[in-house]
């Protein structure tokens, strides 16, 4: 037996939600990069929420505000006191991110299925097609700690100027300058390439096991210790390009290693690589 | 434009938001296998960069005609449904037909409104692929003796 994660109750495994498919207490939801895998079919009785069409302000560039968040859970079926269990495509990089906007919001109970869709499929689990109709809730946000969780700039800043840990998840290339995006993605829009100065590269899907689960604590404490020097008492800050795949690293760093001080920049290079006078450094860092 | 791309764009168009995600499922589902000898020619040339997914296109000229042969990840049906209407719409068109298509075509086909800003990108780096693709073969094809 290894080292048990921090805080294993995060996490269940495609036998538990199966085990809890028709649990009124549970609500299933999908959250992928590809809108349309849901569509093609979802695990029964799964909801879908879009990180894009539901979770952000199709204006500001900032999450929706607390009462649609509270009408987003009600019709599909979240009370405050519903466990919601996210899963998606991508090692579940897109669930983390529904899996960190739901903190935001100070709901209680959530949880990730490890190994996502990919997992539940290749194991040949039940899909439907069907949308289920969840009875309407009457949800009341609780209201999160969004200092906790999340940095907005000026604290970046502050945090780069008193040189505290910061991780960089994006690609190798996207670290090093080389490129302004995520090799083969399309680039959304930095004048400037390079990473936040101090900056330590830990591409986020290191993070996974190729059939889509968390690596185990002792190999995850190899890569953000061993190799970069992290400490469990660290202030970290995480970000990557729109702030999505940085949130697999929150949920990393702070579930499954237990550390109390983590932060997803969510503004992330997108932002950083436009601010004008914003310090920058490029290649392969320190 | 051709006339089977414009039939696919009137047909999405017509279509609410369901059903679009709906016709671009089939879309996914009906995409043909590459031939067997273009599946030994997947590299870093016929790849899209601009895709999140690994997509190959092939492009070629049979007579004064567009051949076009795509694969992309059962995955990531976004973009396998959107070679696949790709496909279906301009094969078989003259090359100066393809380069006719409209840029914006994901917009047209009100692909926008369905998949969000963020995740449309990709979709037009297929489309400017090809015509680039099209327009290369197409002038090879009338240069040689």
């Amino acid at each position: 037996m290894g080292e048990a994660y921090a805080h294993p109750e995060v996490l269940v495994s495609t036998q538990w939600v199966l085990d809890h498919l028709d649990d009124p207490k549970v609500r299933i939801v999908e959250s992928d990069e590809d809108l349309l895998l849901y569509d093609l079919g979802h695990v029964p009785g799964s909801v879908r929420i879009d990180w894009q069409g539901d979770l952000q302000d199709q204006i500001v560039r900032d999450y929706i505000d607390a009462e649609k968040f509270a009408d987003l859970c009600s019709k599909n079926g979240i009370a405050a006191d519903t466990t919601v269990v996210f899963y998606g495509d991508k090692s579940n990089w897109w669930a983390c991110y529904a899996f960190w906007a739901f903190t935001l919001f100070g709901h209680e109970s959530l949880k990730v299925m490890d190994g996502g869709r990919k997992l539940w499929i290749d194991e040949g689990r039940p899909i439907t097609r069907e949308t289920p109709k969840p009875p309407r809730t009457d949800y009341k946000v609780a209201g999160g700690d969004e200092a906790a969780i999340r940095a907005f700039r000026d604290e970046v800043m502050t945090h780069v100027r008193a040189g505290r840990p910061l991780i960089d998840v994006r690609s190798p290339k996207e670290f090093t300058g080389e490129m302004l995006h995520m090799e083969d993605y399309p680039q959304e829009g930095s004048l400037r390439a390079g990473h936040i100065p101090g900056a330590k590269s830990v591409p986020w899907s290191r993070a996974v096991e190729d059939d889509g689960t968390f690596k185990s604590a002792a190999a995850l404490r190899a890569i953000y210790e061993g190799e970069v020097g992290l400490k469990p008492a660290d202030d970290v800050v995480a970000y990557c390009r729109i702030g999505e795949r940085s949130s697999l690293t929150w949920f990393v760093l702070t579930y499954l290693l237990g550390y109390p001080r983590v932060r997803n920049y969510d503004g992330s290079w997108t932002e950083w690589g436009n601010l004008v006078r914003a310090p920058i450094e490029r290649g392969a860092g320190a | 434009m051709p006339a089977a791309l414009d039939a696919i764009i009137d047909e999405l168009k017509e279509s609410d938001r369901q059903e679009r995600i709906d016709l671009l499922i089939d879309f996914a589902k009906n995409l043909p296998p590459l031939p067997p000898e273009l599946e030994a020619r997947k590299d870093a040339e016929h790849r899209v960069e601009e895709c999140q997914s690994p997509v190959y296109l092939f492009v070629e000229m049979i007579g004064d005609r567009v051949a076009l042969y795509g694969e992309a990840p059962a995955e990531a049906p976004t973009v396998r449904g959107f070679v696949s209407l790709l496909l279906e719409g301009l094969n078989g068109a003259s090359p100066e037909d393809v380069l006719k298509v409209p840029g914006d075509l994901v917009d047209l086909c009100g692909l926008t409104e369905v998949l969000g800003m963020l995740r449309v990108r990709g979709l037009s780096g297929v489309l400017r692929r090809i015509k680039r693709d099209v327009a290369r073969v197409a002038f090879a094809h009338h240069s040689t003796p």
